[in-house]
């Protein structure tokens, strides 16, 4: 073990002796981690490479079912100018809740890109600020301007639109993997978050997620990423008599838009 | 160190029993809870049963804790994140001060988290000059009243909306209101203003996963979310059992956390965090430190009678079935877990004899294992601690509760072994009883040193024929008839 610390070498010190083993000698991992995908793995990956639009269409039913209970707005979409007409509706329509003025935030994202939201906002004279992934190589004041900035942005307007990499039909669930220029504050500031997604991108459930960000190719070099997060729906809370109210400290209201007519 | 009022529990469990609020605010709890979790189990694709699978997983987990917290260890480095290892409470509490004074820390928002309750943080950093604000709505609650939370879910159970709307009117300056949504507006309000400005923000651990790398957290409000991504450093606790070696397996337990404390398929927020904000991000701490803490569990591994404990996840489905919590409350049990969870693991961590009345408090009924998200043999331990009071134990410094009870039991197993004895005993006793207040065919109060026993309850005389007083007249009729 390298990058030992004296507190971490007697933590473990004390964990083998109470586990009866030698308290110096590290452990092998033994059969604890897989090495490569089991049986159950290959199997839904198998099925996900194997579906079918009619399956994915009976998949997104799911989702929709999945959402009511959770205040999950799903709408699926035939297409990307659908998309937006639904978008910009959801903006035109909704009151901020802290002040009076209109701005939205979105991610920069390819899909978001493409749905081209800039033009019928400047339309409305509302704001669109998107956030750019900060240069790596900037000096470090450069880096923290940026990042303040975006963070006043973010926390200036009353809607977040984001894309994700995934949506679990089974607990509606949005999942979403940490990258430059798609902060999370995004999903999670505003006090409207709207998702963007593709038909494709809908799974049955975590096991699936799972099987996929642990052994498909595709995904698994970046894994899990440094930060991944799980939505549900709107914030709740049912702390005061147990009475259900939305919109604890997160988004008051999540809708998510399904884009039926095309691929990611 | 955290408060402890354990000492208290038959005092404090007198004062839950006479709040009628309290009582109806519980019961309307379990009623919904308690039915739902059993019945999300039974919706499960794999049937209760999975918890089954979940209690080997755990207790395969336990039994590599050296090897899956290395694994975690490692990683989480090499995403750029320290993780300190804290013995005691102190040393967890310590580090925290320390990377809250590096970064001169003024302001710290807190996810909810019982192991911080445990090892006492918050009034550590409020004495080193931190202001800590509690960001769940229930703890928040609790916070403002200052007083400690009831159940682990839902901390401010035990508080009307009436109560709620005059603390609030009080502390945060609102126009009065009882309205549920109203209250939570302005509680949502007055944490954003908290959320923008904090320095540091905490968390617990739900469960970690070795083979990925990462710590999850899970809440429904989003609270732990804002903490752990607006402030400049996030700081999270967790029980060094708290983990699990692979993604499929930590998807099962998940799974069942989620229907344990709340009977949901999913809380609305989970997240999974590897590590600080990386080079390109915008947003997400600097610096993320786990504390991985000890604070008395590696002498709970060490026993294989309680070891079984490690594989708790704190979903708090045994408080929501238990009929003793459920009449007493959770601030009898005077420390951080309360139900049959604080039964059994308040007096490892604490002190078997110091905390003796809970785990002689419970029924023993046997819900609180059909509850268990992790099918956690609850009973069987309550019993195992029962049995130190009992006759005291070199290994936990148990002293036997009480030395004449235990004269007591001798003197009766050496009557009771002799047959003779034991009928000119129980003839002495059928005549003495003739002396004894009486009503409705009960025996009203026992005489010293036994007093204590028809203290609450009335007692069933001795039957006027012993059975085997009758089985030797019935055997001489039968005989005689022959």
């Amino acid at each position: 073990m390298s990058m030992e610390t004296p507190d971490q070498i007697k933590f473990f010190r004390r964990i083998r002796t109470a586990l009866g083993h030698a308290a110096d000698v590290p452990r092998d991992a033994g059969q604890l981690f897989a090495e490569g995908p089991s049986a159950e793995d290959l199997q839904l990956l198998d099925r996900i490479d194997k579906r079918t639009t009619a399956e994915r269409q009976t998949l997104l039913e799911r989702l929709m079912e999945a959402g009511k209970p959770i205040n999950l707005r799903v709408t699926p979409v035939p297409d990307m100018d659908a998309a937006r007409t639904a978008v910009v509706a959801v903006v035109d329509e909704k009151k901020p809740e802290w002040g009076e003025s209109k701005s939205v935030a979105a991610w920069r994202h390819p899909l978001i890109d493409r749905l081209g939201l800039e033009a019928p906002l400047a339309r409305l004279q509302i704001p669109l600020r998107i956030t750019d992934p900060i240069d790596p190589k900037a000096s470090r004041e450069c880096d923290q301007a940026e990042r303040e900035r975006q963070r006043a942005g973010i926390i200036a307007s009353f809607i977040g639109v984001t894309a994700a990499d995934f949506c679990m039909a089974d607990t509606a669930t949005l999942v979403m993997r940490n990258r430059p220029g798609q902060p999370r504050s995004v999903a999670l500031v505003p006090s409207i978050h709207i998702a963007v997604i593709t038909l494709d991108q809908i799974l049955v459930d975590m096991k699936e997620l799972f099987a996929l960000l642990r052994w498909n190719e595709r995904y698994r070099p970046e894994g899990l990423s440094n930060y991944m997060s799980f939505i549900s729906g709107p914030s709740k809370t049912a702390d005061i008599e147990a009475t259900m109210v939305h919109g604890a400290h997160g988004p008051r209201e999540v809708h998510l838009f399904v884009i039926t007519g095309i691929g990611g | 160190m955290s408060d402890i009022s354990t000492e208290k529990y038959v005092e404090e469990a007198k004062r839950g029993i006479a709040d009628p609020v309290l009582r109806r605010s519980l019961s309307s709890l379990q009623d919904r809870f308690g039915r739902g979790t059993a019945e999300a189990y039974r919706k499960l694709p794999e049937g209760p049963d999975l918890r089954l699978k979940a209690h080997e997983i755990r207790e395969k987990a336990i039994e590599n804790l050296d090897v899956l917290l290395e694994a975690l260890t490692i990683k989480i480095r090499q995403n750029g994140g320290h993780v300190f290892f804290a013995a005691t409470a102190k040393d967890a509490v310590d580090y925290c001060l320390e990377v809250a004074r590096r970064n001169q820390v003024r302001l710290v928002v807190k996810g909810k988290s019982m192991v911080t309750e445990e090892i006492g943080l918050n009034p550590a950093l409020e004495a080193a000059g931190v202001e800590v604000v509690e960001t769940d709505l229930g703890e928040y609650i609790i916070q403002l009243a200052g007083e400690k939370p009831s159940h682990i879910i839902a901390p401010a159970i035990h508080k009307t909306r009436n109560e709620i709307a005059d603390l609030f009117v009080r502390k945060l300056g609102i126009r009065r209101t009882t309205d549920p949504p109203e209250l939570t507006q302005a509680a949502r309000k007055a944490l954003r203003t908290k959320f923008l400005a904090a320095d540091m923000g905490t968390s617990g651990v739900n469960m970690a996963c070795a083979e990925s790398g990462h710590i999850t957290t899970v809440s429904n409000e989003g609270n732990i979310r804002m903490a752990t991504t607006l402030p400049r450093v996030h700081v999270a606790f967790m029980g060094m059992e708290r983990i699990v070696a692979r993604l499929d397996e930590y998807e099962i337990i998940l799974r069942l956390l989620c229907r344990g404390a709340a009977a949901q398929t999913m809380g609305t927020y989970a997240s999974y965090i590897g590590g600080p904000r990386r080079p390109g991000d915008s947003d997400g701490p600097d610096e993320f430190h786990l504390v991985v803490i000890d604070n008395g569990r590696s002498r709970i591994l060490a026993d294989p009678q309680f070891r079984e404990m490690l594989c708790c996840i704190r979903c708090a489905a045994c408080l929501n079935v238990c009929p003793v919590y459920g009449k007493i409350g959770g601030h009898a049990y005077g420390f951080a877990y309360s139900g049959p969870v604080g039964a059994v693991v308040t007096p490892l961590l604490t002190g078997i004899n110091r905390a003796k009345d809970l785990c002689c408090g419970e029924t023993l009924c046997g819900a609180c294992m059909d509850a268990c998200s992790m099918n956690i043999d609850l009973p069987r331990m309550l019993l195992a601690l029962r049995e130190k009071l009992a006759y005291g134990d070199a290994n936990w410094q148990v002293e036997p509760a009480s030395r004449a009870e235990g004269i007591a039991y001798r003197g009766w197993s050496w009557l009771i072994c002799n047959r003779r004895l034991y009928e000119l005993g129980v003839k002495l006793a059928a005549a003495g009883q003739k002396l004894l207040p009486q009503k409705n065919g009960l025996i009203r109060r026992l005489p010293p040193p036994v007093q204590g026993w028809t203290q609450s309850r009335d007692l069933h005389p001795l039957a006027r024929e012993t059975f085997m007083e009758r089985w030797r007249k019935r055997k001489q009729r039968v005989m005689s008839n022959e």
